[in-house]
């Protein structure tokens, strides 16, 4: 679907305070939230509970299961309906779409399918945020104010049932605090349309985006619909910023894209920043990761560095999605870049044993970093999300707390030599 | 207040050279011999411990357990050995006991040479200023010493290698820096297409040697290991599918081969489909006892080692490694044919 969005723009609105009322609202910084009245538009047939809490950065609190996060966020228009993060949009015409977006708020969704029954389920890995104490900083939504969905699957639901009713529930109430700020005046607003075009001296620079979708639990969505298999593309931008690519995939928290990464990627930010300075904005490519076979990840390497060619960019940036298999895919991604003449960065997590995969051509990576290094243990006073897979009290690798060592580049770890 | 505890050989504790190497692990109070300049850097130190360096290499667990009761003891908030300069056997007692020390949790300083075998002794598990290979290098060590066991002693941060003066230790920690990984990505990527190349992660030299050839095949125990997730059909022993924690074994004595139906892959890294099909591609079973028949090889090994490679972290596949080669070695097995996926 080809993005009409020309002239889209992102208002975005600074959240003082975060208080409990009866009725949702935003006044001058001040969001109030109706709890109850989020937690009944969360629900679900396939949930047979949805609550929602507020956690606040200092609050001795454990935040365990947790899947996802979304920055709340509301597509506004006097002509147009809203419509919720994941979901197609209705064509629109240029300059009536603005996105409004809180900031320093986040919403983060929990469920602990291990404990509703899921087979399986047990093998994905604990995921922590933790509020204060020696892991505060390890997740970027340690210091966010945390509008907390915690959602129960109804006895016998479909895992993939149970988990579209799980973001259902998130974006629905990402998406109604976002509303409230409808007719406000925001602190900020960026156009987020195209740009001009740059002095061809510069260098062009595209982003290759490396995502993965593997069924339910360990899927990455479009629209709405999982990406399953898919061969490299092209895709617009403004495509992310609306928050029509969703994560769905819960495995290693630590380097897990989750949706807010990809509502306001770090890359294109700084991209769009430098263009027509330093360098010139060539594109964004999805690309898929943890292939299976050798063939398929040759073949996906080779198609993603053809279309950073069609694009005539002079460098990549390639991210990595997860752990293990996927560096493999980014390592081949580079080679291929690189023997088109392409330069390459590409941001990569270490572990206590170095890197996962390597290419003679990846001379130039990012450290997201050490995703084995423990964390030291910690007790909080309480536990958001079940204490079942809260670690409370171990020391807890830093690849579990979430978003930390993100490989999209939107954290600032780092490993250094010791 | 911090406990600090020092450890030096016979000769630097006052008891003498050659004629004294074969001392018992002794303690003393306060500092003796180089822990007085110590001192004078700062550094107090309130416990020596002294062993002769014959004595450590030939009693080596004994002197260990010595010493690390009295270190447990005295609880101490760090541990300084040496400086033992260039000395072989110095050096490798230093190296040892900072290695147990470390794993203890207890933050050691050392001060050697580079090429001391205390450094790899040592596996990482202390700080280590180099020095030369001499005494004449003392006066140059000591400060250093002293500033890095102060702060570690304190429970305070010590900076990197370059920043403090030790050698690295082989180990990557996590720093928490002012820009993101994106910002980082993009400078580096603009900084490399002017031409000016810089990583902040290399490929570790952490290489594994392929081993020699196997001496005599045709009399060797050969065992196959997998970690393509091969298990009985059904996962009985609930092998997980990735993040694997545990390896598993299975016993094959008397079979010939894995047949389709008795035996399956719950990896979840690659399309098992094929694999499923015929087992013995997992594990060659088949291909081995052909071997074994045509006394290629002497004897298959009773049990097949596996687990699931995938997602797992690279510290809990090196353990499982070291487990499964133990018993790889208790059983005499002197051939491995490892498959991977």
């Amino acid at each position: 679907m080809e993005s009409t969005l020309a002239d889209l723009e992102i208002a975005t609105f600074a959240v003082d305070e975060v208080v409990e009322g009866t009725q949702t609202g935003w006044s001058d910084g001040r969001l109030t939230l109706a709890l109850p009245q989020l937690a009944v538009g969360a629900g679900d047939p396939a949930l047979a509970e949805a609550t929602v809490e507020v956690v606040r950065p200092g609050d001795s609190v454990r935040i365990s299961n947790v899947l996802d996060v979304a920055l709340p966020s509301a597509r506004i228009g006097e002509a147009l309906p809203s419509a919720r993060i994941g979901e197609a949009l209705p064509s629109a015409r240029a300059g009536e779409v603005r996105l409004h977006r809180l900031a320093g708020v986040a919403v983060l969704t929990l469920c602990d399918w291990a404990g509703a029954g899921y087979d399986g389920a047990e093998e994905l890995p604990d995921s922590l945020v933790d509020m204060a104490g020696p892991g505060a900083d390890r997740s970027p939504w340690g210091v966010t104010t945390n509008i907390v969905v915690r959602c129960v699957p109804s006895p016998g639901v479909e895992v993939a049932e149970a988990d579209r009713a799980v973001r259902g529930a998130a974006t629905s109430v990402a998406t109604t605090i976002a509303e409230a700020t409808a007719g406000a005046t925001p602190d900020d607003v960026r156009s987020v349309g195209p740009l001009p075009p740059a002095d061809a001296s510069l260098p062009a620079v595209a982003v290759i985006l490396q995502v993965a979708s593997e069924g339910p639990l360990v899927d990455t969505f479009l629209d709405g619909e999982p990406l399953g298999e898919f061969a490299p593309r092209v895709l617009d931008e403004r495509r992310l910023y609306e928050g029509r690519l969703t994560n769905g995939a819960y495995d290693w928290p630590g380097v897990r894209n989750v949706t807010a990464a990809y509502q306001d990627l770090s890359l294109l930010r700084e991209l769009r920043a430098a263009h027509g300075e330093r360098s010139r904005y060539a594109g964004l490519i999805l690309a898929p990761g943890y292939l299976d076979g050798a063939d398929q990840k040759r073949r996906a390497a080779e198609a993603s560095a053809e279309l950073a060619q069609s694009l005539v960019a002079d460098g990549v940036v390639c991210t990595t999605f997860s752990s293990g298999n996927s560096h493999t895919d980014t390592m081949l991604t580079v080679q291929a870049c690189e023997r088109r003449g392409i330069g390459t960065v590409a941001l990569v997590c270490e572990t206590n044993g170095g890197l996962t995969d390597h290419v003679p051509e990846a001379d130039c990576l990012v450290s997201t970093g050490n995703e084995d290094e423990l964390v030291d243990a910690w007790i909080p006073e309480r536990v958001v999300g079940g204490d079942d897979r809260a670690r409370v009290g171990e020391r807890v690798p830093a690849v579990h707390y979430l978003g930390g060592l993100a490989e999209t580049g939107d954290a600032r770890w780092t490993a250094v030599p010791a | 207040m911090s406990t600090v505890v020092h450890y030096l050989n016979q000769f630097f504790a006052g008891f003498g050279g050659e004629e004294a190497a074969d001392h018992e692990p002794v303690r003393l109070d306060g500092p003796q011999g180089p822990g007085r300049g110590l001192a004078a850097a700062g550094l107090t130190v309130d416990v020596t411990l002294a062993c002769g360096d014959d004595f450590f290499g030939e009693h080596e667990e004994d002197a260990l357990s010595t010493l690390l009761g009295w270190i447990e003891e005295f609880e101490a908030d760090v541990l300084v050995c040496g400086p033992s300069f260039g000395s072989g056997r110095y050096g490798y007692a230093c190296g040892v006991l900072a290695r147990e020390v470390g794993r203890r949790g207890i933050p050691v300083v050392a001060a050697m040479t580079p090429d001391s075998p205390g450094v790899l002794a040592a596996e990482g598990a202390a700080h280590i200023v180099p020095t030369g290979s001499n005494v004449a290098g003392m006066r140059e060590a000591l400060p250093v010493i002293a500033s890095i066991a102060s702060r570690l002693a304190a429970g305070e941060a010590v900076g990197g290698p370059d920043d403090e003066g030790y050698l690295p230790r082989g180990l990557r920690v996590n720093a928490l820096v002012d820009r993101t990984g994106a910002e980082r990505a993009i400078d580096l990527l603009l900084a490399k297409l002017a031409g000016d190349v810089a990583t902040e992660v290399a490929p570790s030299g952490d290489r594994v040697p392929p081993p020699p050839p196997v001496d005599d095949l045709a009399s060797a125990r050969l065992a196959l290991v997998t970690e393509a997730g091969c298990v009985p059909q059904g996962n009985p022993d609930r092998l997980p599918t990735r993040h694997a924690n545990v390896w598993l074994r299975y016993d094959v004595a008397d079979a010939d081969g894995l047949a389709p139906g008795d035996y399956e892959s719950v990896h979840a890294g690659f399309d098992t489909t094929a694999a499923n099909a015929d087992p013995n591609r997992l594990v060659p079973l088949d291909a081995v006892r052909e071997l074994e028949r045509a006394h290629i090889v002497g004897v298959v090994h009773d049990v097949f080692y596996t687990t699931s490679g995938v997602d797992t972290p690279v510290a809990t596949a090196a353990r499982h490694g070291q487990e499964i080669a133990a018993e790889l070695r208790e059983a005499q097995v002197g051939a491995v044919i490892l498959t991977g996926t």
